[in-house]
């Protein structure tokens, strides 16, 4: 399993943020699924497995990315998670704080974006405790 | 002896110029001369009796005390013949008794046998009379009315009426013998005029000399009165020259012994004075007194003295000097002066009390704002016409009870202020103010004004209407909120409009990004251009959306707690980069404005701080109270950086819109925005920058009286 591509599930609802951001993670080599909605990814997220999870905040309700990541987080202990949001608030900030997840503030530095999922992921990875791969 | 023939004439003095009498009397003359003492005379006549050849004479005195007449001495007299002759002035009739009353002498022819007596009285008689009556020029001298009157010795008429002397009596018996009266009375005669004249004188010499003892004596006395008196006496004559002087006259009219040249003008000076003053008074008649200051040549000091001098009068009344008293007025007249002084002092003084108070008064009226001073008992002792419009007057009580009310409450007030320990309070009082007839609040600042004890002697308390300086600040306020509104209405717009934009743009940048080596090499600088300018405003469109959120709201704000949210905010992003962060936060008071405002301005900094530091450095938070120079509150925030610095020719215009130390990458309006939220809440910014070494800003935030 070492030797596949990281699988990358990605949540956004504005379409052309969507695609570029796929089309710079693929191009980047990771496996990426890109979903338009919390509740898509919450599906995606119990047919398979992904190393990280990046998310908008606002998806179709307020703070949904975050709800989102709590269940998703809730299957898997493990998974590194990234937000992105356009604003930081004192709350948001502890709550990723407290989870361990990681915000980014939109717009995003493209450079910025992809260290800190290399970043995650790595870590994600040294910290993982083997297990088994889901069918 | 000689025993002259001598012819006996009856009743008739023995005349002079017959040898026989002449040649007695002058020898009997001699010999009465040499007499020392009147005591003497009797015997030394009797002696010259015997001589003229007579055995027996005696010599009866007078007593005058008792009226006794006795003999005193005698010459072959036996004791019963002497006794014959003891009588008494008032006998009735006896020989010896009518000599004296006659006052002539007479022949006694006596009982058996040939004897016969000559009797011949002796009284004081002369031609001269005495000196007082020369004096007086009166002629009823003893002496001389018993020469020229004679009126018989009787006790009472023995003393002169003039000068007080008592004349003496004696009778002298003489037996004839065998004589023949008539040739023997002769010379007896003569004997006894010379004697009588003789011990008149005597009498007479001895009497003054005894008067004279007297007189010296009392003399004594009066002198040693003289000098016991404190104050100078002098004693002089008509022509104002010193008769007499006590010791303490000396000190200032007499010439010490060793004396220098000082002194002795002194007293020449002193002796001047006196003499003028004496002058002056010599006009008067009676008793006159006059102001003399004088030099104690001993002393050297002036000596103030009151003279007073009245003339001394002979016996017959005429002036013969004058006699003067030096009354010391020297510590009365010095008192005097030094309470005139005082009283002078006080005067002068209480004049210039006067016109403080009448300059504090003015001072007060014109202040403008009520001013009420109250003793150490808080009792009103003075108040301006503004404060007594709102207390009432200073002295009577109120009479409407809005009046009554605001001067119980200040009297409360300043009551726990005379009896605190504090020297300045300041305090809030709400009085109804007639003028305007509406509750004000006043503002109440009061101090304590000690007396040279360090007892409270008063208190000053100045009343300020807020109402004014309240109106100003509710305005500035208001402005400050519209402000604030303002830019909260702006932010908003710009926020959403970011919010819009921000989506497109995050699917622009990623295009961009996705086709930077699609395209051709020689189209690589439009890429460029592409890249970056979309960079440019995504730069932009981050920091609108940090004003996006309903940032109008206005309420408390803990800046402390702002300043840890930011923080927390950026410790991810910190600890990626590896920046050390510092926060030192003390206690700030409370502000009033737009908390979201607040932690745009601070991660504004803080995002700056970030950008313009390389791994390893430090960022250092800082909040802490300060006092601005007119002495309000301010809350100051430091934000400070060991980055890269601001350039000096930059730090001008680093707030102004659109520049930028980041280059492209800035926007440029980071600082402006912060400036201007700055200044919506009235605070200041200020920024201390080294290129290479760091930056620091400083924001300094007023507090708001709630």
């Amino acid at each position: 399993m070492t030797d596949t591509k990281k699988r990358i599930l990605l949540v956004d609802d504005e379409p052309a943020v969507l695609l570029t951001y796929r089309m710079i993670l693929e191009k980047q080599g990771y496996a990426v699924v890109g979903v338009p909605s919390a509740r898509a990814a919450a599906d995606a997220l119990l047919q398979q497995r992904f190393d990280l999870l990046l998310s908008d905040l606002a998806l179709e309700e307020v703070d949904s990315g975050l709800k989102l990541l709590e269940s998703a987080r809730q299957e898997h202990p493990d998974m590194a998670c990234i937000l992105l949001t356009g604003y930081l608030s004192s709350g948001i900030v502890e709550e990723a704080e407290r989870r361990g997840i990681t915000l980014l503030l939109k717009p995003t530095e493209t450079s910025e974006l992809l260290e800190t999922v290399a970043l995650k992921l790595r870590s994600a990875y040294e910290h993982q405790d083997p297990q088994p791969a889901r069918p | 002896m000689a025993t002259a023939q001598m012819h006996l004439q009856q009743a008739k003095p023995a005349g002079r110029g017959e040898p026989g009498t002449d040649l007695v009397r002058a020898r009997a003359a001699l010999r009465l001369l040499e007499v020392e003492r009147s005591e003497e005379i009797p015997g030394v006549l009797l002696e010259e009796i015997v001589g003229l050849g007579f055995s027996r004479a005696l010599y009866a005195e007078v007593d005058f005390e008792s009226g006794q007449v006795r003999p005193s001495v005698s010459i072959g007299c036996s004791r019963q013949l002497q006794q014959r002759f003891v009588t008494s002035l008032y006998a009735a009739d006896h020989p010896v008794v009518n000599v004296l009353r006659s006052l002539e002498p007479s022949l006694l022819e006596n009982g058996p046998g040939p004897r016969r007596f000559y009797l011949y009285p002796l009284v004081f008689r002369s031609i001269n009379p005495c000196w007082e009556s020369q004096r007086e020029s009166r002629p009823d001298c003893l002496a001389v009315e018993n020469l020229q009157h004679p009126r018989g010795l009787r006790l009472p008429d023995q003393v002169c009426r003039i000068c007080d002397m008592r004349g003496f009596g004696a009778v002298v018996a003489v037996d004839l013998g065998r004589q023949q009266p008539a040739a023997a009375i002769g010379p007896l005669r003569a004997l006894m005029e010379v004697t009588n004249i003789l011990l008149s004188r005597r009498f007479k010499v001895e009497h003054y000399f005894n008067r004279m003892r007297e007189m010296d004596t009392a003399i004594g006395q009066l002198r040693m009165v003289m000098e016991s008196m404190p104050d100078p006496v002098i004693l002089t004559d008509n022509q104002h020259r010193v008769i007499l002087q006590n010791r303490s006259a000396e000190r200032f009219f007499k010439l010490p012994e060793q004396v220098s040249e000082g002194r002795a003008r002194a007293v020449e000076l002193n002796n001047l004075l006196f003499s003028a003053m004496l002058s002056s008074l010599a006009m008067g008649s009676t008793e006159a007194s006059r102001d003399l200051t004088l030099i104690d040549a001993i002393e050297g000091e002036e000596a103030m003295f009151e003279a007073v001098s009245a003339p001394t009068l002979g016996g017959d009344g005429r002036r013969t000097g004058m006699i003067t008293v030096m009354r010391d007025v020297g510590d009365l007249r010095r008192a005097d002066q030094e309470l005139r002084a005082n009283y002078e002092r006080l005067r002068a003084t209480e004049e210039a009390a006067r016109q403080e108070r009448d300059r504090l008064g003015l001072i007060i009226e014109t202040v403008g704002d009520p001013i009420v001073v109250c003793d150490q008992g808080a009792r009103p002792v003075l108040m301006d016409r503004l404060a007594q419009r709102l207390l009432g007057p200073t002295d009577a009580a109120a009479s409407d009870p809005a009046t009554l009310q605001n001067r119980a409450k200040f009297d409360a007030y300043i009551t726990a202020f005379s009896f605190s320990f504090t020297d300045r309070q300041s305090g809030k009082l709400q009085l109804y103010n007639p003028d305007s007839e509406s509750e004000v609040e006043y503002d109440v600042r009061s101090g304590k004004i000690y007396d040279q004890r360090g007892q409270l002697a008063y208190t000053v308390s100045v009343l300020h209407d807020l109402t004014a300086v309240r109106k100003l600040e509710q305005l500035r306020l208001e402005r400050r909120m519209l402000e604030i509104e303002k830019f909260a209405a702006i932010g908003r717009l710009a926020g959403t409009l970011a919010h819009e934009v921000n989506n497109p743009l995050e699917a622009i940048k990623n295009c961009a990004y996705l086709l930077q080596d699609r395209v051709q090499p020689d189209a690589q600088p439009v890429m460029e251009m592409l890249r970056s300018e979309t960079g440019r405003v995504v730069r932009i469109v981050r920091q609108m959306l940090g004003l996006y959120r309903d940032s109008g709201q206005v309420g408390n704000v803990e800046l402390n707690a702002v300043v840890e949210e930011v923080v927390q905010l950026y410790t991810q992003q910190l600890d990626r980069k590896r920046i050390r962060l510092e926060s030192k936060l003390k206690p700030v008071p409370v502000l009033v404005g737009s908390s979201d405002q607040f932690r745009h301005v601070l991660s504004n900094l803080v995002v700056n701080a970030m950008d313009s530091m390389e791994p390893g450095g430090r960022l250092l938070m800082r909040t802490r109270e300060v006092r601005a120079a007119d002495g309000g509150r301010l809350a100051r925030v430091l934000v400070a950086d060991t980055g890269q610095g601001i350039p000096r020719e930059m730090l001008e215009s680093v707030f102004e819109p659109f520049v930028s130390t980041k280059g492209e990458r800035g926007t440029g309006l980071g600082l402006w925005i912060v400036r201007s939220l700055v200044g919506n809440h009235g605070g200041k910014i200020r920024v201390r920058s080294r290129t290479g070494k760091g930056t620091v800003f400083k924001i300094d935030f007023p507090v708001v009286r709630p």
